[in-house]
């Protein structure tokens, strides 16, 4: 064996520990400080679990707005391509003049195609909804008129689109003419806000939970003021007085994921069912998705990461003010 | 027994004109300065508010001097850092009178307790508090916690707890305070053996009967001033 030195320069006698012994060593301190730990959180099942699930409604909060704004946008998309114009025609007009007039539009330098809807597609799209069906089987006759699905070309700028919005109104034998690009640009704006909120509000909230797992560590602390005296008389390291404080944060931070996770999994279960009913009502394309499984996965360890930070910090300012001189 | 050895050892105590004043003015110890050989027993008295209890603290680096140098195994505790502070108190064992246990583990814990902090492997764990379980008389207890056992039988743990690691140094604060005689005896018995294998061992008491029964060397602490230090041989 090798004799080493330690930093001070003294000789190490060669009965020092091997690597392998002073894995050894720092296994079993690890596993002291662990059981040392989870046995406190178990000592106290009340208030370990009041913690948990006050941390846990901490993340489950913006999880769960994170479910609803993913839904809100695969609606949104579902709806229908953004920058769709649509030009109803005036009735009565003919097949070869709608024609013409799609391949006047195709010739704009600021459409990118024309989509020509007939009105017996209109009609058959119609009765494939629910509750149209014997409605329109009544009908003698088809009512709709030709619609073209104006699809702008990409413009730099909004004012292109506007002014194509424009010149199809303009046009004699457009009837109206709706422009879902506002509709889309609404939903867009609202669901960039929804994530900016989301931000904050996750932020907030984990800041929230930082706070829950620091005041609960700092109450640990302080109920074990006497312990914690001990370890440093009997020559205990300030990483070793420690760690069971940051094995019982990491514990709190890991439980509290579980909780959150638990939380939002009710959630989807609750809402699958009304969601799917209301989708039916709307043409039924639409499906809620619940949140990814590595996302659900993640969320035990990221939070148990927030339960270590806020056990240091408590454990900075708590454990060294606790030093004996 | 000791080996006869031609030179003196290095003191493994030793003040310098130590000086402590705790905020608000009070001057515990005034430049105080003696020596305590290696494998010597001594104790400390003076009635209350002598300084015994500040000197052993200086001496476990509880308490830092106001002036003047404490020097523990040729080290001066003046240079040692926050850091080197464990390290440091892995080399003194320490008694107290109130034996600070921990009420909630069994007395085996409580004695392995210094071996876990130094990072000793459990199975030499068992071995070593067993050992010291054996020496202070409690092998037969050591499932039991600290609340079901006598006071006498308590601070026979909190001196197991000192020597587990088998420091240098040993130091007590009225380590019989709270003892009836017999008991006490027993104690200091306990003392004088570790001092038989090498320990070298400081008891801070006020108990004057036991001080004359053990004859050791006696150093008379008056108002944080040294006021007489008496040599084993000329203990009456």
């Amino acid at each position: 064996m090798s004799r080493r030195r330690t930093r001070r320069g003294d000789p190490v006698p060669a009965a020092s520990p091997s690597a392998r012994g002073r894995i050894a060593t720092w296994r079993g301190q690890h596993a002291w400080s662990l059981h040392a730990s989870v046995q406190r959180l178990a000592v106290h099942p009340i208030g370990t679990a009041l913690t948990l699930t006050v941390m846990g409604f901490a993340l489950a909060l913006p999880l769960a707005f994170y479910l609803a704004l993913g839904n809100l946008q695969r609606f949104g998309a579902a709806l229908g391509e953004s920058q769709a114009i649509s030009v109803f025609l005036k009735p009565g007009l003919g097949a070869a003049a709608v024609a013409g007039l799609a391949s006047d539009l195709r010739a704009r330098a600021d459409v990118a195609v024309v989509v020509t809807r007939t009105p017996q597609q209109g009609l058959a799209e119609l009765s494939a909804m629910q509750g149209f069906g014997p409605g329109l089987a009544a009908l003698t006759d088809n009512p709709l008129p030709y619609v073209l699905v104006v699809t702008p070309r990409a413009g730099p700028d909004a004012h292109a689109g506007q002014a194509l919005v424009a010149a199809l109104r303009a046009l004699p034998a457009a009837d109206r003419v709706q422009d879902n690009s506002a509709w889309r640009g609404r939903l867009d704006a609202l669901l960039t806000l929804g994530r900016r909120v989301l931000l904050l509000l996750g932020a907030l909230l984990a800041l929230a939970a930082l706070l829950v797992v620091g005041n609960s560590v700092r109450q640990d602390i302080q109920a074990h003021a006497e312990e914690i005296a001990v370890l440093q008389l009997v020559g205990a390291s300030p990483g070793f007085v420690r760690r069971p404080y940051l094995y019982a944060g990491i514990c709190y931070g890991f439980g509290s994921g579980v909780v959150a996770v638990a939380l939002v999994l009710l959630l989807e279960l609750a809402l699958r069912g009304p969601v799917a009913t209301l989708a039916a009502a709307w043409g039924g394309s639409l499906r809620f998705a619940g949140l990814a499984p590595a996302l659900l996965l993640a969320v035990p360890f990221a939070a148990a990461v927030l339960g270590w930070l806020g056990a240091r910090i408590a454990g900075a300012r708590h454990l060294t003010a606790a030093e004996p001189y | 027994m000791l080996p006869a050895s031609p030179e003196p050892a290095a003191p493994v105590i030793r003040l310098d004109q130590v000086s402590k004043r705790y905020p608000g003015g009070h001057e515990a110890l005034s430049q105080l300065s003696f020596e305590l050989g290696a494998g010597e027993m001594a104790f400390v008295t003076g009635h209350s508010g002598a300084g015994k209890s500040t000197l052993l603290k200086l001496l476990g680096l509880l308490e830092r001097p106001s002036h003047g140098a404490v020097m523990v195994g040729g080290v001066n505790l003046g240079g040692v850092r926050r850091r080197g502070i464990p390290r440091l108190r892995r080399q003194v064992g320490m008694v107290f009178q109130d034996h600070r246990l921990l009420m909630d583990r069994s007395v085996f814990a409580n004695v392995e307790l210094p071996l876990v902090v130094a990072g000793v492997p459990p199975a030499e764990r068992g071995k070593r508090v067993r050992a010291a379980l054996e020496k202070v008389g409690l092998l037969a207890h050591e499932k039991k916690s600290p609340p079901a056992l006598s006071a006498g039988e308590q601070q026979r743990v909190g001196i197991a707890r000192a020597i587990v690691g088998k420091p240098p140094l040993l130091i007590a604060d009225e380590p019989t305070g709270n003892l009836d005689p017999q008991l006490a005896v027993e104690i200091m018995g306990l003392f004088a053996e570790f001092q038989q294998v090498g320990t070298t061992v400081l008891v801070a008491t006020h108990d004057l009967f036991l001080i004359k029964r053990m004859r050791k060397r006696v150093i008379v602490l008056d108002h944080g001033r040294l006021v007489d230090d008496v040599a084993a041989a000329e203990v009456v």
